[in-house]
């Protein structure tokens, strides 16, 4: 008759319902792209003609962006489940609770990474940065941070399901939250633009970013499941 | 009608007065070993006394992130009201002591190294457990029915102190320090300083627990009055 | 026995909305499941879903293994911006309906009724679509549909599972008498499958003959509410008129 999805299969059907929606169909996905190109684009303004942005100040920048675009991609994730009441038919599934936080913190990774292959040029134009870093470590940086920004994303925006103001209200939560990834990011960026890192350690950098990540993915299997199931 | 009753605690609220009282004088000795006990710091002068008060403010801020903590995994496996009353508690208690440790150290920091504010990485720490712990208490106040924001901020409170250490590791890696190193290291305190800097820190904790039981008594009375006050509307002989 | 509760308490918050009630439910029969506003009727029904937990008390479900329960809320889960084929393959497949395990099962010759669902996933999905008359509409958008429609893709989202358990909140709102109908045949088909049905009506006194059982939520004591009348349906109408009388 029927077989229980596995935990990951179960995650991956959701995932791809949520990319269709959002790449497909909506208009979250211009918002969080549009804002974060409008970030970087203002912050532009704050150079002084014939003045260069040092590789930290962009680096910083484009991670603000990326956070600005997490936020809204997450509340959307989770509002697409309150239309019609969706989010009891998710917990109705047979397969455990943790596959909706995976799920979504799975789309949630793509669309950050959809939107920082428009943020990187953007940098390199408006902010006037040319990486000279060795490419793959720069990338690897990203896509770990990326990580850790999707699993703390995906159990955070859970909790401000169904509230009003749900962006302002993710963003105070999970911004300050985020600040060691947001420190380590920043500085293995400004690394990858060429203005050396900052602390002079991109090693101890990279450790935090994957503590925060292993941090994050284990809060996400243990906690979302109270976040997101708790009682009406 | 049948309700679900929180464990009362009325042995450990008679402490409350005492407490407190024991808490004023143990301040008031404080101030005096402060100024005329400990003997004035050779380098930073005077206002290294702001230190003894900022020390154990910011000292017990973290612990009662600490029971947040302790109080959400409590939450979380019990299910028993009183855990969410203490949580609630101790986050704005922590809040408020987190609040006056950054107020002193920015006075500090103005005057030996006349700036309001300079990236280190305790007082770094202490403003984003400070902003960390602020978005927990609007959390809090959302629209929530109680089940679901004693859950969710459980967990909340759960997560917010395991980051915490990140936070410490990558504030001390990000460049620029002067926090002096105070307990345990060369070039620290001595003697009598050493000695007023526990005291205060003994003083500060009977304070704090006395303003952490004051706390904790309202929000379990808050609960028992939504109780009292249903209980009133549902009984239909009052109408 | 498909379902026992045995002293179920719920509270709302610090407010005890029922405590003590015991039910068993076997196989194969309806129960209409009634109560005043407020009372806890979608709550009980929550609870029989696992949706939600109660206070106290237990419950047991003894499904065969694989079998589903079908939860019809006052919600319709249906996802606006995809199609009804889209949103019925969804869910299906996120209850662990899929196409390719089964073709091996499909060697065997399909031998029974013509009612039988097909095993491949997509003819299962068409089957469904055209049990609640929505084929012509299987490529639109689901957010384009009235309340009836949307309410009858919901009952095909329920007809895939196939539930051994069907848990069934207010169903008939919004649907026309057409739609009744076919709602009132699809429990019909499910209760001579051998499911069991729970059943939360506004209708009583058109409901009640498709019944077997009755479950009224109500004041049991002068403070406390639970479990007023459980017991067959055809006995419900002469005890509400004797308690009318007292």
């Amino acid at each position: 008759m029927s077989s229980t999805p596995s935990f990951l299969s179960s995650a991956l059907i959701i995932g791809r319902k949520d990319l269709t929606l959002l790449l497909g169909r909506g208009t979250g996905l211009a918002q969080a792209f549009l804002l974060g190109l409008l970030i970087i684009f203002i912050f532009s303004l704050s150079r002084g003609i014939g003045e260069t942005v040092s590789a930290q100040a962009a680096a910083a920048i484009f991670w603000v962006a990326t956070l600005f675009c997490q936020v809204l991609v997450f509340t959307s994730l989770y509002a697409l489940e309150e239309v019609n009441g969706q989010r009891q038919g998710l917990l109705l599934a047979p397969a455990p609770l943790q596959s909706i936080w995976l799920g979504k913190g799975l789309a949630g990774l793509i669309m950050l990474l959809l939107a920082q292959l428009l943020f990187l040029p953007a940098v390199a134009v408006f902010l006037d940065q040319e990486p000279q870093g060795t490419l793959m470590r720069g990338l690897l940086c990203i896509l770990l941070t990326d990580v850790g920004l999707a699993a703390a994303g995906s159990l955070l925006g859970a909790l401000a399901q169904g509230q009003a103001a749900r962006e302002s209200l993710l963003s105070i939560v999970i911004f300050p939250l985020l600040l060691p990834l947001l420190l380590a990011a920043i500085s293995t960026g400004a690394e990858f633009l060429g203005g050396g890192v900052p602390s002079g350690d991109g090693e101890n950098w990279l450790r935090i970013i994957m503590a925060f990540d292993a941090l994050f993915l284990a809060a996400g299997l243990l906690l979302f499941g109270f976040i997101y199931n708790s009682r009406e | 009608m049948d309700m679900k009753k929180p464990t009362p605690q009325k042995n450990l609220f008679a402490a409350v007065a005492p407490l407190a009282l024991l808490g004023a004088l143990l301040m008031a000795g404080c101030h005096w070993m402060i100024f005329a006990y400990a003997p004035e710091e050779r380098v930073m002068g005077l206002i290294q006394k702001v230190f003894y008060l900022h020390m154990p403010l910011a000292w017990w801020a973290l612990f009662s992130f600490f029971l947040v903590f302790v109080c959400g995994i409590a939450y979380l496996a019990r299910r028993t009201p009183f855990w969410d009353a203490l949580a609630e508690s101790a986050a704005e208690i922590g809040l408020l002591m987190a609040g006056l440790a950054l107020i002193t150290g920015s006075i500090w920091a103005r005057v030996s190294w006349n700036t309001w504010w300079t990236w280190d990485p305790r007082l770094s720490t202490t403003l984003i457990m400070w902003f960390i712990y602020a978005g927990y208490l609007v959390v809090r106040r959302l629209d929530f029915t109680f089940e679901r924001r004693a859950t969710v901020s459980a967990a909340l409170g759960i997560i917010a102190f395991i980051d915490v250490p990140l936070v410490f590791f990558s504030a001390r890696l990000w460049p620029q320090t002067m926090h002096p190193s105070v307990v345990g290291r060369s070039g620290g305190l001595e003697g009598e300083m050493l000695t007023t800097l526990f005291v205060c820190l003994a003083a500060m904790g009977v304070f704090w627990v006395a303003l952490l039981l004051t706390r904790y008594r309202q929000a379990l009375a808050a609960q028992r009055l939504d109780r009292a006050r249903l209980d009133y509307l549902n009984n239909e002989d009052n109408f | 026995m498909l379902l026992r509760l045995t002293d179920i308490s719920r509270f709302y918050g610090q407010r005890l909305i029922f405590k003590g009630v015991s039910l068993t439910l076997e196989a194969g029969s309806v129960m209409l499941l009634t109560g005043a506003n407020g009372a806890g009727k979608s709550t009980l029904l929550k609870i029989m879903s696992g949706l939600t937990a109660p206070d106290s008390g237990t419950v047991e479900l003894l499904l065969s293994p694989g079998a589903q329960i079908g939860y019809m809320g006052h919600q319709t889960f249906i996802y606006p911006q995809l199609s009804a084929l889209e949103n019925l393959r969804f869910w299906s497949r996120l209850h662990g309906l899929h196409g390719k395990q089964e073709k091996s099962l499909r060697q065997e010759p399909a031998q029974k009724s013509v009612q039988k669902p097909a095993q491949d996933l997509d003819q299962k999905l068409a089957w469904a679509l055209d049990q609640v008359e929505l084929t012509r509409f299987a490529q639109e958008k689901a957010g384009v549909f009235s309340r009836g429609m949307a309410q009858r893709l919901n009952l095909a989202r329920i007809l895939m599972l196939e539930p051994q358990l069907l848990l069934l909140d207010e169903p008939s709102t919004g649907l026309d008498t057409r739609s009744r109908a076919m709602l009132d045949r699809e429990i019909l088909k499910a209760k001579e499958r051998g499911a069991a049905v729970v059943w939360i009506s506004h209708a009583l006194t058109e409901d009640l003959p498709k019944a077997d059982l009755v479950a009224e939520l109500g004041p049991v004591s002068k403070k406390s509410t639970g479990l007023a009348y459980f017991g067959p349906a055809d006995q419900f109408k002469a005890y509400k008129e004797v308690r009318e009388h007292a």
